[in-house]
């Protein structure tokens, strides 16, 4: 089982090894990163996560243990960063092994989605705030 | 009387602008209810945010707003979860 939550950067080339570890012939590995959403409040220059770490913890290894039991996954990688992350950063990795392609893609696919429903993490938006004109302030003269 | 710690996230947080609030609750404990009105007399931003929020006691789920809290718990609103 590798579940984590973690203020350090989040690396692939460990997560694969966890996953990499057995036999399998799929394995299966989402990176879900901070994108930079418009609005009319500006484009979001960092998310800021947080958790509730021990029900956060026990709901990703009760995950861990559902995608086993339903895809026959026998390794599963669930690593949440935590804190200020900016745009282009890794904020998930989410990865699982299964003996054939078809399982671990769906194992994957269920552990992100239900990661993102179940389990107590938050995401807080920054955003650079757009340029407005303000009001009153006279424009550029005209020549007289 | 003894001491509640209500623990807060996201825009729990934010509608009262602090992560945790220290309640005092008699020594036989008190009701969820009582709880989150207390919390949302002093807090009324806290309202809408209730109204969509999971309730954990201890790190496990409070199903019943009727359960029972005693003093020394740890109290938590979960707010719509929004990892990944």
């Amino acid at each position: 089982m590798s579940v984590r939550l973690t203020v350090r950067p989040l690396r692939l080339a460990p997560a694969y090894a966890e996953l990499a570890g057995g036999v399998d012939g799929g394995v299966a590995l989402f990176i879900g990163r901070v994108r930079p959403d418009g609005g009319r409040s500006g484009p979001v220059t960092h998310l800021f996560y947080e958790a509730h770490r021990a029900p956060a913890l026990a709901a990703l290894a009760d995950l861990e243990r559902s995608a086993r039991a339903r895809f026959g996954a026998h390794r599963v990688v669930l690593w949440h960063r935590l804190g200020r992350l900016g745009v282009g950063t890794a904020s998930v990795i989410v990865g699982c092994a299964a003996p054939h392609r078809a399982d671990a893609f769906a194992g994957c696919r269920y552990l992100i989605e239900r990661l993102k429903a179940e389990v107590p993490i938050w995401k807080t938006e920054e955003r650079r705030r757009r340029a407005r004109p303000r009001r009153g302030r006279p424009g550029p003269r005209s020549g007289r | 009387m003894g001491r509640l710690r209500v623990l807060l996230f996201a825009t729990a947080r934010e509608a009262v602008g602090r992560p945790r609030v220290d309640l005092t609750i008699p020594d036989d404990g008190t009701r969820v209810e009582t709880v989150l009105a207390e919390l949302t007399e002093r807090y009324p931003r806290l309202v809408p945010v209730l109204a969509a929020s999971r309730l954990f006691c201890n790190g496990e789920p409070v199903a019943r707003r009727a359960a029972r809290l005693a003093p020394g718990d740890e109290f938590a609103i979960h707010p719509p979860y929004s990892g990944g």
